[in-house]
């Protein structure tokens, strides 16, 4: 990705090169949307979870405790504990965002999900561009929020939405974006602490277990780099 | 009520997103912290495949006949093989239901 690229040929590779991640995710908004309806939220309530909070995990686990009964405070502290991974791709990408004016830190902070994450995070500060950036999460954030528009218009319709096995093109697409990178004996450390972890973690019902096995994962292989493991 | 939970969660979505994007935050980023956060990618998206693949439906599922792992390692073999992100994602997908529908 070339720095010099034109704002509208690099806004359009962007929104190129997340389209299969935003139709992977693409029944996720349908759910968020008729998840909303069927838990009694009002259209506007189930649209303004998508536009407002924009964060596919976070939202469906507010919607099943809102149904639950859960009390406001416990929801948000849930919002917390599940988005926290967002952290570390801030701290990821500050030497690329933080340089940036303050519109386009906010709005790229605000459409920072783990897909942008995914694509974006490879670029240095040299062959970042931020019109490319714009063009993933711009486009992830609308397709996501026409999503859920549909899953709203269709409402209690759609009938075992959630047993279809779709999460499978998320879990696609994300092997496919951590196979090239694996190299090395501290990534494969890493990969193999993070995926024990988390299927651990998560079978133990956690509500931290990606950022908990993520982190785990990092500086399980972050040890064996410092240790020389693997190396000549 | 359900307004103010959306803002809310809303508020601290982009909290967590934002906090060490802002330049302000005096936080600099030593050789070991750039290396700690150079797994980010690996370590955080294999942190959420592995509940995606092993816990189909809330259930903890470790057989060899699990369709999400024959397929995952399938897009493992397909990635290596042809380097394409897209036909990996469409080519273990089917394989995905073909397995689905097998098992």
């Amino acid at each position: 990705m070339s720095n010099s690229l034109m704002p509208r040929s690099a806004f359009l590779r962007g929104a190129a090169a997340i389209m299969p991640l935003s139709l992977a995710t693409a029944p996720w908004g349908l759910l968020a949307g008729s998840m909303a309806i069927e838990a009694n939220l009002t259209p506007l309530q189930g649209q303004g979870l998508s536009s407002i909070v924009f964060a596919g995990a976070a939202q469906l686990v507010a919607i099943g405790m809102l149904k639950g009964g859960a009390g406001v405070f416990s929801i948000l502290l849930t919002t917390l504990l599940l988005t926290s991974q967002h952290l570390l791709y801030g701290m990821h990408m500050r030497p690329t965002l933080s340089p940036l004016k303050a519109r386009w830190r906010m709005s790229l902070g605000f459409l920072l999900t783990d897909e942008f994450f995914a694509l974006v995070s490879q670029y240095d500060r040299q062959t970042f561009n931020r019109w490319y950036a714009l063009g993933v999460g711009l486009t992830f954030y609308i397709i996501w929020n026409v999503f859920t528009f549909a899953g709203i218009v269709l409402g209690k319709s759609i009938p075992g939405l959630d047993q279809l096995g779709l999460e499978f093109s998320i879990a696609a697409t994300f092997i496919a974006l951590i196979t090239p990178v694996v190299r090395d004996v501290p990534t494969i450390v890493c990969v193999a602490v993070s995926l024990l972890c988390s299927v651990w973690l998560s079978y133990l019902h956690w509500e931290s277990a990606v950022v908990v096995s993520g982190v785990l994962g990092m500086s399980a292989g972050f040890a064996c780099k410092r240790l020389g493991v693997g190396q000549r | 009520m359900i307004f103010v939970m959306i803002f809310g969660m809303g508020l601290i979505v982009f909290l967590n997103r934002y906090l060490f994007i802002e330049p302000r935050l005096p936080v600099r980023l030593n050789r070991g912290a750039r290396e700690f956060l150079g797994f980010a990618v690996p370590g955080m998206l294999t942190a959420i495949c592995g509940p995606i693949i092993f816990l189909a439906d809330h259930k903890l599922n470790l057989s060899v006949s699990n369709p999400y792992l024959l397929a995952g390692v399938s897009a493992v073999a397909l990635m290596f093989w042809t380097r394409s992100v897209l036909i990996t994602v469409l080519l273990s997908m089917a394989l995905f239901y073909l397995f689905r529908w097998l098992l």
